[in-house]
């Protein structure tokens, strides 16, 4: 049986997700011990590679998807589940910080799938949980997904297709915006109707997803390339005053909103 | 720049509430142990039940709400080692960043 980690990299004209994913393989190397193979596109590799994958997967980017910044390549993870060289895969946004081993524990659930239902916003703990709508369900999250190859993970991936091709048509159903395509909200609909619709406990990562907000910037405390202690600010508004207020982050595995930010950590 | 510089040039103060919450959510994941083919929150009143049983074997509902047959003292070991390993980390977490007030 087979263990990796699966990361998926094409760069964007503002962004080089393929230097963040080497900054993720080499700690999920440092702090899992598991290999990475990376899926990305001709135009993102390097000429010189300072950072050999276990393995790289050339496919082609899917460049409908568009913010305000630019064109954003996210679409096609549902190919994950074929394209995975291993029997149980880590499936991880580039801009997710390993900070501990703690992601090994996904692998020991009683589960063949996983994902984030819950999150928590570091120096932001009023933040309510996301729904798709106002009328829909609770979103699930894609930043972090651990499967294992079976029929029924492959159904959930067939319907992430299935989703990802008919976006307008559940977004009109679940009444949010088609116009940006986002994995959280395919991935929702398709472990859902994978599922039956009946209740996801068996689904769900049991912690929460620890998101930093735009509204906060992280620095390393030092510069060991595999540090794992972090200094967060962010402003803090009361009874009309603003000011700035610090927290001390260590050993935690975080996920950072703001790109910009975690190019600097990665730097 | 150094972030000790950092937070004094910005005048940042510490926040307490902040750091409280953050560890509560830390150290909750690592009271979540997967052991005997069931998922399980470890809390004292679950340590209790797993002590004062005398049955060697027990049927507990985890936190899949399945109902799982497991070893009690095997089972009982295991949590309560996760469960004193845990809070002895929060506990002198906690201690070193409220010296800070």
């Amino acid at each position: 049986m087979t263990r990796g980690v699966l990361l998926f990299a094409f760069n964007s004209p503002k962004f080089n997700y393929y230097d963040m994913a080497v900054a993720t393989a080499k700690r999920v190397n440092h702090f899992l011990n598991l290999p990475v193979t990376i899926v990305t596109n001709e135009e993102s590799l390097p000429e010189v590679q300072s950072y050999t994958f276990d393995k790289v997967i050339l496919a082609e980017a899917d460049k409908t998807n568009k913010r305000t910044w630019g064109i954003w390549i996210n679409k096609g993870r549902y190919r994950a589940f074929d394209l995975s060289p291993y029997d149980e895969t880590l499936l991880l946004d580039t801009d997710y910080m390993i900070n501990s081993s703690n992601l090994l524990k996904l692998f020991e659930l009683p589960t063949d799938f996983c994902c984030h239902d819950n999150t928590s916003y570091l120096m932001a703990p009023n933040v309510e949980q996301e729904f798709l709508s106002t009328y829909s369900v609770k979103t699930l999250w894609a930043t972090v997904i651990m499967f294992k190859k079976t029929s029924h993970t492959k159904q959930i991936f067939d319907c992430l297709e299935m989703v990802q091709n008919n976006y307008e048509h559940y977004a009109n159903i679940h009444g949010f915006m088609p116009v940006l395509f986002r994995n959280d909200y395919a991935l929702t609909l398709a472990v859902r109707i994978a599922n039956g619709h009946m209740p996801l406990e068996e689904y769900v990562i049991p912690w929460n997803l620890l998101h930093i907000a735009k509204t906060v910037t992280v620095y390393s405390n030092n510069d060991d390339e595999f540090n794992t202690e972090y200094t967060a600010i962010s402003e803090v508004t009361k009874r009309g005053k603003t000011r700035k207020e610090y927290m001390i982050v260590k050993d935690t595995d975080f996920h950072v909103l703001d790109k910009d930010n975690f190019m600097e950590l990665i730097a | 720049m150094d972030t000790n510089t950092l937070i004094l040039e910005a005048k940042a103060r510490f926040s307490h509430n902040s750091t409280k919450a953050y560890l509560k959510d830390k150290y909750n994941s690592k009271l979540i142990v997967a052991e005997q083919g069931g998922l399980w929150k470890v809390t004292p009143e679950l340590i209790g039940f797993l002590a004062s049983s005398t049955d060697e074997i027990v049927i507990l509902i985890d936190s899949f709400e399945n109902p799982v047959l497991v070893n009690r003292i095997a089972l009982h070991d295991v949590l309560y080692k996760a469960y004193n390993d845990t809070m002895q980390l929060w506990y002198s977490e906690w201690k070193e960043l409220e010296s800070k007030r």
